[in-house]
């Protein structure tokens, strides 16, 4: 009857699986109304945008818009009234203004209406490439977001958090478990917003000290100028603008500050310093750019006489400083001794009343890249700092605060977390570290000096790793970590979540000390979380109906797993999309991030079906199909410490009989990367009540009256030397 | 040491060496498939492994050249790593068993040897690559 029913769970359990992993094939798409849509060319770049975007849905009443405008670009919505055009407010493109990278890499293509007053109308999000959007959380998450935006005032200091009216702030609810994608969405919304915003006049630019200069009689040369900073250069490379590389960057300028004497004397010389600046009215600042090499021009091949100079300009904080045809000035020649030969030269003044010499500036590249793939341009600019040394400014440079960049705030929010997340992970590290003393003080029947601390363990990962901070680690990472690797490497993508990060660097430090299985075992939210239904199904008096799968066939379904892993690695290179849609394999997402019962059937069914297996097999997940468990596996062959072992193993069963993850083979050898380090054969390789090589030496000794020496490292009792009897009677004498 | 069969355990031709001796024997071991002196190796699957391993090669030097592709570099890797398996499957079948810095080893099963093979050559493609792609040799 029993068998009967474990060969019906078992064959159940298979098709349930299978069921549930094609229903997840056939349903990834469903929620995916914006991710990755291919959006017409002519959006980024035709004049008259509102033809190719549904910018009515951001100004609503508007009734016709304005071409292109602006630098950077934004359109006029305009409402009839009696026959006259009255206008409504303006509608930008997100990704005409920055190129902020939200968590996939990739821009989030918003549209954004925003009223006369400035205040925001209607935000519409185009295209996205964020994962946890297409499958963890609805895109309905992110129309929420940015709906709070309704109403606020581009000007108010709008953050994600709790707002703070002391200090002026308003706060927006993030949405769970996408908090960088928020956090760069903010940034979009206010960059976007503020740049049409001064643009326009709604916003004042802000007023900044001017730069008094000190006095030095030095001729710098080019070197030097170099040296000290006050010449900078920005390069661009073709590959980052997605050409093909001939050896030269796609621009390599150099640029640099005019009005300080010393720096603007040695680039013009004195005549022409003097010339230069009998032409600037106060307030007025003057910069110089040379191409050195390159492979298009600086200036623009679109510029047209009257137009903007649409490839350069200058930032300081969020205020943008664009160049029209009276604010060119020729540049000749530089005079500093040892510049540069160059093929491109331009001085250009900077007429805005915010700018000053004294703080730092950025000279911006505006650029298009070009999508291999899909051979589209999207917007890409690069920067390069300056800032006048010290030693040109009366008094110093002043002090600036310079805002954190956006992982460095995440990581000081969550500071206490982060803490307490670290602490946790030592204290099991050095749990297991002294597993030793553990398993000597455990028996067979009382495990608990090894349990506390694993129990601690599996707790504290699934309500607070799992549930509460979300963090539990996936093969999407190791993907991603795969690409960077090979591709491009970004830190700031992996300390954006510091959980995530920290976790990640105990699990590679771990699996290279002791295997894979003190993350998989001890600390993985969702393998815990399966152990732990096992545990208290056994306890609640299911044990009757828990099984294992005949070794024979454990054997052969632990490569599914890699297969899985391979697969996925595979997809990767080819659709990085299309992998993250097919790692639903791991039900992570549907049982921490979105929760079991907020999502479609087939994920929920999945990720409940592998649960409720859980509680009559060990681990099914985890030995059969979890690809990040593989993936820990592969460099698990090579963990440097592994557990004991004695030559009785090779015949004696005790162990692999007990061994929960099916890990200790027919020759008593453990396999060490399918090993959750549970530890359970240590307890008995110290146990001589339980280690039968032990507890034959055991009875010997009682029966033989001799004493139970201490056990040893290689666990036999120390062995009883007799002392010679001639030794004996001189040592009596 | 999780092997209880001391049968599994295995000492390369080097094991002996210490020092930076054996470090040395170490590395060329890493970077070297084939059998030495007095290793048993399938003639076939040597000859093959060496045409194999100079066509990779061949395909790193175009690389370098900026002649190949990144994907075409990348699968080139992934076709010699395949096949490498096998060599070391003939001519070196065993793995580091313990700390890398000890000198036991042990018999490798077909996954040791995949995951060694895989692991080892993720590092130096990875190497390579950045390298190539620092220099603005290969473009992704």
């Amino acid at each position: 009857m029993r068998f009967d029913l474990l060969s019906r769970l078992r064959h159940r359990g298979t098709a349930l699986l299978a069921a549930t992993l094609a229903g997840l094939a056939m349903s990834s798409g469903a929620l995916a109304d914006t991710y990755e849509v291919k959006l017409p060319p002519e959006l980024s770049s035709s004049p008259k945008m509102c033809d190719y975007a549904p910018c009515k849905d951001v100004m609503p009443g508007a009734t016709s818009f304005s071409e292109r405008k602006g630098q950077p670009p934004f359109v006029e919505a305009y409402k009839d009234e009696a026959g006259q055009k009255k206008l409504l407010g303006y509608v930008m493109l997100s990704t005409d203004i920055t190129d902020t990278p939200a968590y996939s890499g990739k821009p989030v293509v918003t549209l954004i209406g925003m009223d006369t007053t400035g205040r925001f109308t209607g935000v519409k999000i185009l295209k996205h490439s964020e994962p946890i959007l297409l499958l963890g959380i609805p895109e309905s998450a992110l129309i929420k977001f940015n709906n709070q935006y309704l109403g606020q005032f581009v000007g108010d200091n709008i953050e994600i958090g709790k707002s703070r009216s002391e200090e002026h702030l308003i706060g927006l609810d993030a949405i769970t478990g996408a908090t960088v994608t928020v956090i760069a969405q903010n940034q979009v919304m206010m960059t976007s917003g503020s740049a049409v915003a001064k643009q326009v006049g709604i916003l004042k630019p802000v007023i900044r000290p001017q730069a008094k200069f000190a006095a030095t009689t030095a001729a710098p040369t080019w070197a030097q100028l170099v040296e000290d900073g006050s010449v900078q250069r920005l390069v661009v490379k073709a590959e980052e603008v997605g050409l093909k590389s001939d050896g030269r960057p796609y621009m390599d300028l150099w640029f640099g500050y005019l009005n300080q004497p010393t720096i603007g004397q040695a680039i013009l010389g004195k005549d022409g310093y003097a010339g230069l600046m009998a032409r600037l009215k106060e307030g007025e600042h003057a910069i110089f750019i040379i191409k050195t090499a390159g492979m298009d021009s600086f200036k623009g091949s679109g510029f047209v006489r009257g137009g903007i100079y649409d490839r350069v300009q200058v930032r300081q904080d969020s205020d943008s400083f664009t160049f029209r045809d009276l604010d060119y000035v020729n540049l000749w020649g530089v005079s500093a001794a040892g510049s540069p030969a160059f093929d491109e030269s331009a001085i250009f003044i900077i007429r805005g009343k915010g700018f000053s010499g004294a703080f730092p500036w950025k000279l911006v590249f505006l650029g298009n890249k070009i999508d291999k793939e899909t051979s589209t341009k999207t917007f890409a600019n690069f920067d390069k700092e300056y800032w006048l040394d010290a030693k040109y400014l009366e008094g110093g440079r002043p002090v600036v605060i310079k805002p954190d960049p956006t992982w460095l705030k995440v990581w000081k929010e969550r500071a206490l977390e982060i803490g307490g997340f670290i602490a946790f992970l030592l204290v099991i590290a050095a749990a297991y570290a002294s597993r030793d003393a553990l398993v000597r003080r455990s028996s067979r029947h009382n495990k608990w000096p090894v349990n506390v601390f694993k129990y601690t363990g599996w707790v504290v990962s699934i309500g607070f790793v799992g549930f509460y901070a979300m963090a539990q680690p996936s093969i999407t990472q190791v993907l991603t970590w795969f690409h960077s690797l090979l591709f491009q490497w970004k830190w700031e993508l992996f300390l954006s979540d510091p959980l995530i990060f920290v976790f990640w660097i105990f699990i590679i430090l771990s699996t290279f000390l002791w295997g894979r299985g003190l993350f998989c075992g001890w600390l993985c939210p969702f393998g815990s979380l399966s152990e732990l239904l096992y545990k208290i199904g056994g306890a609640i008096g299911l044990k009757r109906f828990q099984f294992h799968l005949p070794q024979a066939v454990h054997d052969k379904l632990k490569w599914v797993k890699y297969a899985v892993f391979f697969g996925l690695l595979a997809v990767s290179f080819f659709s990085m999309g299309l992998a993250e849609k097919l790692a639903e394999v791991e039900p992570f997402k549907t049982t921490f991030l979105v929760g079991i019962t907020n999502r479609s059937w087939p994920y929920s069914l999945f990720a409940a079906g592998l649960l409720g297996l859980a509680i009559f097999m060990e681990r099914p997940f985890c030995k059969y199909l979890c690809p990040l468990g593989a993936a820990l596996a592969m460099p698990t062959t090579f963990r440097w410490f592994g557990l004991r072992r004695k030559d009785e193993c090779t015949s004696c069963k005790a162990c692999a009989k007990g061994c929960g993850s099916l890990a200790i083979d027919t020759k008593g050898n453990i396999d060490q990367r399918e090993c959750m380090l549970c530890l359970d054969c240590m307890v008995l390789y110290y146990d001589d009540h339980a280690c039968p090589p032990l507890a034959q030496e055991r009875k010997r000794r009682d029966k033989a009256g001799q004493p139970l020496t201490p056990i040893n490292g290689k666990g036999y009792f120390i062995p009883i030397h007799p002392v010679p009897a001639d030794t004996k009677k001189g040592a009596a004498a | 040491m999780t092997i209880a069969d001391k049968n599994e355990l295995r000492q390369p031709a080097y094991g002996n060496a210490s020092g930076p001796g054996w470090l040395i024997a170490e590395i060329v071991d890493h970077l070297w498939p084939w059998a030495g002196k007095g290793q048993p190796a399938k003639k076939s699957i040597q000859l093959a492994g060496f045409a194999l391993a100079i066509a990779a090669t061949i395909a790193w030097v175009l690389a370098a050249l900026g002649r190949l592709e990144a994907g075409a570099i990348i699968g080139w890797w992934f076709g010699w790593s395949v096949f490498e398996i096998f060599v070391r499957l003939d001519a070196k079948p065993y793995v580091k068993e313990g700390p890398w810095w000890g000198h036991l080893y042990r018999r490798a099963t077909v996954m040791d040897m995949i995951c060694y093979v895989s692991f080892k050559n993720l590092l130096i493609g990875a190497a390579l690559f950045i390298g190539l792609r620092t220099l603005g040799i290969v473009q992704v």
